[in-house]
């Protein structure tokens, strides 16, 4: 109640200050992030290695996670308010359609589909998946080619199955599909040779091998089978909740190219180097009066979780015990294919 | 007026009349109610997706199937390996089942003591875990390149047992099983003419003759009459492949089925009157006559209710399938839902597809107790 009010005197002294235009509403799921001061995002049932992972401590950790500390930090000021709920694969759609949780961020592959069918809308992709083929050594294959005729495993009904028999259809290579439900039985097969190769996400890959009884017995072949965009979901019509999340990708984008960072994140408001920084951290106001937050949402982000570079050295680079590189998912500057919007 | 309401059987009938208005008011309210929500959250868009190709396959099917195929083919095929399974099982089970209970009845105790043994372990072990447990055992086998070979032409490795089998069509197949159907019913007219012997090798006999026509003839010169399988790079060319999934969760279906059939039959056995098999006896019937001829066509009649409700969880115990990866009709939808989105449209398609599969299972089973059931008697 009293945020409603606080609300309401903030808007007011927007509007008596002249702000007007693109002045977020406080309606739909952002409006409801703010009333329950907490954000309810997407865990996993089990462990989506580098992802959405629980550790020893029974913390949530991984890549998507700090996605979802990012954006409960642009909306309530703090990575804690956040409710992490488990949900599969298969569940998330209906879960959000239900409003059990407020968006999906769980590398969940921009699909036609999902986009138009399904009455969801995504992000701008924050994360770009290159799929890959993870065989045994002792099988003596360099190329998926090598693999025709073979037990491919798969998790039932990712993107996978279809990026699979993509592949392999359109090289006339034949093949056979084994999919499992959940990663752990997916896990076991691989583990036991039930399967000769397993198609899946580069992540996913790295973490299964690492994860592996004898990593060294397996490898991951050089042949890209596809490239899936990855984007944050939001119910349709959520446009406010979307412009938030656009910007949240994009500011820890920004932060990475103008290296700010965690530890000095503090220095560079004190002293920006430059006006969009000096906006960007809430010095001049602006940023978040227009998406509808307080105007040191950037600031506190980075300063919660670090810029995107961080992020991902953390949960799935070379800070982790996965070393994924970052490959695409660099900014444009150094051969990758992200890059931030303009912050004007 | 008056009278009317003080009808007994007007007030029965209206009151009757009124819940079962109130109970349809209810449901219909509910349904449209339900709708207007799912409508208005965008959750629904209707069966139209059932004509769109899936993008995706299984490796286990029937029938021919690929990432071409339909949602509505890609159900059909999940269905269909739901009851290969499912009905393999029934047989298997009562078969074991069978043997069990005569076991466990007999004057003999080494065979009570394994009878009991049995039932008691496979009876109180989760089908989850026995399932899971014959498909760990199956694939944990050596892989296709140090396969255990019999004599070359027979494999048995991580990937399944590989036999050798006789190269015919589907077409060929289809006249097999035709013949098949013909011979039973030429094998009941006959009845008059031949005796029992007589008539089981003749047809066995027309059936090989019929078997063996169809392998030479009709196809090109280069096929080989019988599908040899051989190691070829990752996998064994031709022959049959019995693929671990489907063994692993028949075998697990059939253990833990035959031991609620064993007790069901066993309940069944011991329900005919003591007095009858004396008769029987007294008749110079020997053991196995009284069994074939006296007891267990009693003991069937007493059990059959309770058999039907035992073969209708066996069919919804196929559903575990889908911790080992084998694509039945849940499997299937469950993978249908997540890569097609309409979780509710393809949620009622389970549903009804049970109710369809478990109604005829039941039905059957109704109509057998009707046949069966002594006559003269309510």
């Amino acid at each position: 109640m009293t945020s409603k009010i606080g609300r309401m005197i903030a808007a007011t002294a927007v509007v008596l200050t002249g702000a007007t235009g693109a002045m977020a509403q406080d309606e739909g799921v952002l409006g409801a992030i703010k009333d329950r001061d907490s954000l309810l995002c997407t865990g996993h049932n089990g462990s989506y290695l580098g992802f959405a992972e629980v550790d020893a401590q029974g913390a949530w950790q991984g890549f998507d996670i700090e996605m979802c500390k990012a954006l409960a930090t642009a909306i309530t000021g703090s990575p804690d308010k956040l409710q992490i709920i488990p949900v599969s694969w298969a569940q998330r759609f209906p879960a959000i359609q239900s409003g059990d949780i407020d968006v999906i961020i769980k590398v969940t592959g921009w699909t036609m589909t999902r986009d138009t069918e399904l009455g969801l809308q995504y992000s701008r992709p924050y994360f770009v998946g290159p799929f890959y083929t993870m065989t045994r050594k002792e099988l003596g294959a360099s190329s998926i080619e090598d693999l025709a005729g073979g037990v491919f495993c798969a998790q039932a009904g990712t993107t996978v199955e279809r990026i699979l028999v993509d592949y392999m259809d359109s090289r006339g290579l034949e093949y056979e599909v084994l999919a499992f439900e959940k990663p752990e039985e997916l896990r076991g097969a691989i583990y036991n040779e039930r399967c000769d190769a397993v198609p899946g996400f580069g992540p996913f890959l790295s973490a299964t091998r690492v994860e592996a009884p004898d990593p060294d017995a397996f490898i991951i072949l050089e042949d890209v089978m596809a490239l899936e965009p990855e984007g944050i979901v939001v119910r349709e019509g959520e446009e406010a909740l979307l412009d938030v999340i656009n910007w949240m990708v994009s500011v820890l984008l920004l932060a990475e190219q103008e290296g700010i960072t965690q530890a000095n994140v503090d220095d560079m408001r004190a002293n920006p180097p430059s006006a969009t920084i000096e906006r960007m951290l809430g010095v001049t106001p602006g940023v978040g009066d227009r998406l509808g937050l307080s105007n040191d949402w950037a600031y506190n982000m980075i300063k919660a979780v670090g810029n995107y570079g961080e992020i991902y050295d953390r949960t799935v680079g070379d800070g982790s015990r996965y070393q994924l590189p970052r490959g695409l998912n660099n900014l444009w500057n150094n051969g990758g294919v992200l890059y931030p919007l303009v912050l004007d | 007026m008056s009278a009317l309401i003080r009808s007994r059987s007007f007030r029965r009938g209206a009151f009757q009349i009124g819940f079962l208005a109130l109970l349809i008011a209810l449901i219909v309210a509910a349904a449209l109610v339900g709708r207007a929500n799912i409508l208005s959250q965008g959750m629904a868009t209707g069966f139209g997706f059932l004509e769109q190709t899936t993008g995706w396959t299984v490796g286990f099917s029937v029938i021919d199937v690929g990432p071409r195929s339909t949602y509505a083919h890609m159900l059909f095929v999940g269905i269909l390996n739901t009851l290969a399974v499912g009905l393999l099982t029934l047989v298997l089970a009562s078969l074991l089942g069978l043997v069990l209970a005569l076991m466990r009845v007999s004057t003999n105790t080494p065979m009570q003591i394994v009878g009991g043994t049995y039932i008691e372990l496979f009876r109180n072990v989760p089908l989850i875990l026995q399932v899971l447990f014959w498909y760990a055992l199956l694939t944990h086998t050596p892989s296709p390149r140090n396969a255990i070979s019999f004599v070359d032409v027979a494999f048995f490795s991580n990937r399944g047992l590989t036999l050798p089998v006789p190269a015919l069509s589907g077409l060929d197949v289809l006249i097999l099983v035709a013949g098949l159907v013909v011979l039973a019913f030429a094998f009941r007219g006959l009845s008059k003419s031949f005796d029992l012997r007589q008539r089981i090798l003749g047809a066995i006999a027309a059936f090989a003759a019929l078997f063996l026509v169809l392998l030479l003839t009709g196809r090109a010169p280069e096929m080989p009459l019988i599908s040899v399988p051989a190691l070829k790079g990752l996998r064994f060319d031709g022959g049959f492949t019995l693929k671990p999934e489907f063994t692993a969760l028949l075998i697990g279906l059939v253990l833990f089925g035959a031991s609620y059939i064993g007790e069901i039959t066993r309940g069944g056995l011991l329900s005919v009157d003591k007095g009858k098999l004396e008769a029987g006896a007294a008749l110079g019937f020997n053991s196995s006559q009284i069994n074939r001829f006296i007891r267990i066509p009693l003991a069937f009649r007493a059990m059959l209710p309770a058999l039907a409700n035992q073969y209708v969880w066996l069919m919804k115990g196929t559903t575990v399938g889908i911790v080992i990866g084998y694509p039945d009709y849940f499997a299937v939808v469950s993978t249908s839902i997540n890569q097609s989105g309409q979780t509710l449209e393809l949620l009622a398609l389970l549903m009804i597809g049970f109710v369809i599969i478990n109604y005829s299972i039941g039905f059957a089973m109704n109509v057998l107790n009707d046949r069966l059931k002594l006559k003269g008697r309510s």
